[in-house]
């Protein structure tokens, strides 16, 4: 085991070594830019993201117009993919070993089983790890064995907290600093019919932030919720069962619209924007609008979700990064990957922010161009955010009992401990289906 | 016209009562789309405070943002899938419905079932393998392979309707017209057809709309953006974190409109088709 | 017009005597050649896949573990309350098409109108229910003005009753095209049967109970095979839509077509789907092959050879 592990840093480093080398020689990378080809050549590109971050398909637009510039013999085409078609097409294409050349993955697991599928050519085999280093949440989520598969795109600090100050003083409260608080908070806005808390299940994924905001601050890392997943641990022990019944406990203080259940999470948000909720959990990249609705800094607080453990990740703000990969099949990889880098250059960066509002995947983004202090304060917490737990279990867990579990809880159909004991057996049953998955994360938090 | 529908009124189910079933009925029927018309002209925040209201002013942003520059491609691509499929489907479902209908051969009743039952294949379960011969074809996101494929799925259900119906067409008119020399060919397009009107004309319908509507397989084997049916392009504005209602409502209304004046202009065309199927079961 | 079939062909003599089969594979074959491409590799692929693991030779190992799979079995036990729609929505069917049949003024109007919700696309259907169907929707405001606030529901949050309201939509939409095939073959039928029943003065409703529906039986029979065909394979777009694609709240929606595409796309086991989809085929050529039972039982001798 000890070999083996050293067998591995040492290549790792040697590799590193490497690329380091490589990359600071000035011939090597002249000799890079022959092997980039001449002949016209399309890249095809399929990725979602318009939703939480509108204004990237203009972003998209422009960098492939202005790479095209540069390189006249690359034709660049995008597709933008709706949420349904996103992973279907993609699960098409791979099985028919055919399709885009630049691809998009949400973080985490979601760009990590492709890779374990042979779908996808790692980032790392075409960038080097300097260029890498910059890219916001690479190495946590996107990391496997020494490789990196996928390069961050833009950032989601995942998922703040939106106070509205107005609501809060109007009843003689201030901002929660911890979970009691909170709780107190929910008793009396609730006595005066006030939703402290707007949000909606109905479409699921809400179930999934709920667990990486509120299951997070039990445990000490990423490491200890894999550890869960291969069966070193249990879902049912006390760290990692329970955020259920402090979820339970936020149903008891009614914190929630009761109408949770029936309510996809936009729709519920925009309860907060008019006014009728003092708080709501947005989109990273969604929140600094949604602050801007709802009046600005000057009502609007922007935090993490008050803590109810001492845990190292309570009170602190997720991270994950929205990444672009690129398939095995594409005929140029260095050009997919070059096209990547490109849209890292500081001008493209500057870009983005300006046309999203979002901040990009890229700590040499030059934060004082942003004037809002909340949203700075939300771009500098996501640089070095506590790892987004949701990203770090199986999505099948995810959506089948994470999401399913959260629902019955808030409808009240669930005990917490029959929702910690159902995700127990859900993992249990899921090793057996997936037959590699042990191997597989096993490798992974190594 | 053979038809007499006096006498059987003012009994048990009054006129009144039956209008007032018709009445609740349709009134059912119509609110969603009602909903879904009016939703359109609001804006986000108008339709979060009131789904269901008149409009408090008329708002045209949804219909902007539903008009993208694809929009006019998409009403294309959607009118050519369309209009191929169900005029393929029809046509060879009416030639395969004939001759399981009219040549009692032997092993008639098993090809039969087995075509019908391919109807119970979840077209979710077609995705992977089809798209991989789409990939050894060629012909991923092409309208000729998405049109093949519709044909494909509307097959089994035509053919087994338009069996159903040759079969009811009463034997003493075939039989009048072999004695007289006809073809199988001449019996089938001077006969069988003109007698097949209503059935002929509702598979179309029922095709047509399914055609129009369908998404699951538009979304997979139509990647590129200019080759997208409307259906698809409109669900792209449904997402995962927001749902721009009115641009969601106004693109479906645009989407719902041809198939709404279609039917109602071809109301008359429609009847013609059903009164035309009278003669059969006589 | 019974006349056409005396003016068709007086050329004398039969036809060339060809095998029945062979005759009727010219006319079979333009269809036959589109089935096979579409559905003869996506089959066979389908099959072999469900007996193997990533590449390997499994037996059937991907059956035990789906067949033992409580989702699966929970999506399947929800087909099969499905079912139960069907026997409500041809009787609906039923009613309105005699109902529109007896009703001369403004029947073009109400046909249209009932029709409307079979043209509608899914997704509008999907996003205008889910507000009707809220805990603050149309449906229990209007049940709270007329005094029926008891009956208010979670429609769609509430797992004890979401299968029913999604139910109740799927009935919604597809009960018009019901009421246009029935119609269409009452309308066909000769005049007398119902002049006979106006001389007995039996009452509407009877009249078409007893006389009407034996005559249709076999579009009956038809539309009934279709829709319960619908509810076993063919109701993925209501469910996906209607719960996001997740079959929820909790597991009360999930059926057996969101199961196999969740196991081939979400979860990627597409062995475990395809060991999914042989089932629910399976289960469907069952039902299938049952209903042309009990049709060839019930309208033999009324209608066809």
């Amino acid at each position: 085991m000890n070999s083996r592990k050293n067998f591995i840093i040492g290549t790792a480093v040697l590799a590193l070594l490497l690329t380091a080398c490589s990359s600071s020689s000035k011939d090597v990378s002249t000799a890079k830019k022959i092997t980039f080809p001449t002949e016209d050549l399309t890249l095809n590109i399929s990725w979602w993201g318009e939703q939480e971050a509108p204004g990237a398909t203009k972003w998209l637009e422009e960098t492939m117009a202005l790479y095209h510039k540069e390189h006249p013999n690359v034709t660049m085409k995008q597709v933008l993919q709706t949420t349904e078609g996103l992973v279907p097409a993609f699960e098409a294409a791979a099985a028919a070993g055919a399709g885009p050349d630049i691809q998009y993955f949400w973080g985490g697991i979601y760009a990590q089983q492709p890779g374990w599928d042979g779908h996808i050519a790692p980032i790392s085999d075409y960038l080097d790890a300097e260029e890498l280093s910059h890219y916001i949440n690479a190495g946590v989520e996107e990391g496997y064995q020494g490789k990196i598969w996928t390069a961050p795109w833009y950032v989601n600090p995942s998922f703040p907290l939106l106070v509205r100050k107005d609501i809060l003083e109007k009843n003689g409260l201030t901002t929660p600093a911890n979970w009691d608080e909170l709780m107190k908070v929910c008793d009396v806005l609730s006595k005066k019919k006030i939703t402290t808390i707007a949000g909606g299940v109905k479409d699921g994924w809400f179930g999934g932030w709920i667990y990486s905001i509120l299951g997070g601050q039990s445990v000490q890392s990423q490491k200890d919720v894999i550890n869960a997943v291969v069966g070193n641990t249990s879902f049912t022990d006390p760290e990692h069962a329970g955020w259920w019944v402090k979820l339970a406990e936020s149903k008891t203080h009614k914190c929630w619209n009761d109408d949770i259940n029936s309510l996809e999470l936009y729709q519920a948000q925009q309860r907060f924007v008019d006014g009728k909720a003092a708080m709501t959990i947005t989109a990273g990249p969604d929140a600094p609008n949604f602050a801007k609705k709802a009046g600005g800094d000057s009502n609007v607080t922007i935090m993490a979700m008050p803590a109810w453990s001492d845990g190292p990740m309570a009170g602190k703000m997720g991270t994950t990064s929205q990444t672009l990969g690129i398939t095995k099949w594409s005929k140029y990889p260095q050009v997919a990957a070059d096209f990547i880098k490109f849209g890292h250059t500081a001008e493209r960066l500057n870009a983005w922010y300006k046309l999203t509002g979002s901040m990009p995947a890229d700590d040499r983004f030059d934060l004082t161009q942003v004037e809002s202090q909340s949203t700075k304060a939300l771009f500098e917490s996501a640089i070095s955010g506590a790892p987004y737990l949701e990203n770090f279990i199986p999505a099948q867990l995810d959506a089948e009992a994470v999401f399913k579990n959260v629902q019955l809880i808030l409808k009240g159909s669930v005990t917490p401990e029959a929702a910690a004991a159902d995700m127990q057996a859900q993992m249990e049953r899921l090793r057996k289906t997936d037959r590699k998955l042990v191997d597989n994360f096993t490798a992974w938090s190594k | 016209m053979s038809i007499t529908r006096s006498g059987i009124h003012g009994s048990l189910l009054g006129g009144a009562s039956r209008y007032l079933l018709l009445t609740f009925m349709a009134a059912t029927a119509l609110i969603p789309g009602y909903i879904m018309f009016v939703g359109a002209f609001k804006t986000q925040a108008d339709f979060l405070n009131s789904p269901y209201g008149i409009p408090a002013s008329l708002s045209f942003g949804g219909f902007r943002s539903a008009w993208t520059d694809k929009f006019p491609q998409w009403l294309i691509n959607s009118f050519v899938i369309t209009t191929g499929s169900v005029v393929v489907s029809v046509f060879i479902a009416s030639l395969a419905a004939w001759g399981f209908a009219h040549f009692p051969f032997k092993g008639r009743e098993t090809v039969l079932g087995v075509t019908v039952s391919l109807m119970v294949v979840p077209p979710v379960v077609l995705l992977i393998p089809l798209f991989q011969v789409g990939v050894h074809l060629g012909l991923i996101s092409t309208l000729r392979l998405v049109i093949i494929i519709y044909v494909g799925l509307m097959l089994p259900f035509s053919i087994y309707m338009l069996t159903n119906y040759f079969k009811s067409i009463p034997n003493s008119i075939l039989e009048s017209a072999s004695v007289d020399g006809a073809s199988p060919l001449r019996i089938f397009s001077s006969i069988v057809i003109p007698l097949s009107g209503a059935p002929l004309i509702t598979l179309g319908v029922v095709n047509l709309l399914w055609a129009w509507n369908e998404l699951l397989l538009a979304l997979v084997f139509l990647q590129s953006n200019e080759k997208r049916t409307l259906m698809v392009g409109i669900t792209g504005f449904q997402s995962r974190y927001s749902l721009d209602i009115p641009t969601v409502m106004a693109g479906m209304s645009i989407a719902t409109l041809p198939l709404v004046v279609a039917y109602l202009f071809g109301q008359r065309f429609f009847i013609a088709g059903l009164t035309a199927g009278s003669v059969k079961g006589e | 017009m019974l006349k056409q079939a005396s003016t068709v062909g007086a050329r004398n003599g039969r036809p060339r005597t060809i095998s029945a089969g062979q005759q009727a594979l010219k006319w079979i074959s333009p269809a036959g050649i589109v089935l096979i491409f579409v559905f003869g590799y996506s089959l066979i692929s389908l099959f072999t896949q469900s007996f193997r693991y990533d590449g390997k030779w499994v037996a059937f190992e991907n059956f035990t573990l789906v067949l033992t799979d409580p989702l699966f079995q929970t999506a399947l036990k929800h087909n099969f309350y499905l079912l139960f729609t069907v026997p409500v929505m041809v009787f609906l069917a039923f009613l309105l098409a005699v109902t529109l049949f007896e009703t001369r003024r403004g029947m073009s109007f109400y046909r249209a109108a009932v029709f409307l919700p079979y043209v509608l696309p899914i997704p509008v259907v999907a996003v205008v229910f889910g507000q009707i169907y809220q805990l603050r929707g149309a449906l229990n405001i209007f049940l709270t003005a007329i005094g029926l606030d008891g009956f208010a529901q979670d429609w769609l949050g509430e797992p004890k009753i979401a299968l029913g309201t999604m139910a109740s939509v799927i009935l919604w939409k597809e009960v018009g095209f019901g009421v246009i095939l029935l119609l269409a073959h009452i309308i066909s039928l000769p005049s007398e049967v119902f002049e006979a029943s106006r001389i007995d003065g039996a009452g509407f409703f009877r009249v078409h109970w007893s006389i009407t529906r034996p005559q249709i039986m076999n579009t009956i029979v038809f539309f009934s095979v279709i829709e319960a065909i619908t509810m076993v394979s063919w109701v993925f777009n209501y469910v996906y839509v209607m719960s996001n694609g997740l079959g929820g709240p909790g597991d009360s929606t999930l059926v057996s077509e969101l199961y196999i595409y969740r196991s081939a796309f979400s979860n990627k086991a597409p062995e475990l789907a395809a060991a999914a989809a042989v089932c629910l085929f399976l289960c469907t050529l069952l039902l299938v092959v049952a209903f042309f039972r009990i049709q060839r039982r019930s309208i033999s001798g009324t209608f066809g050879r």
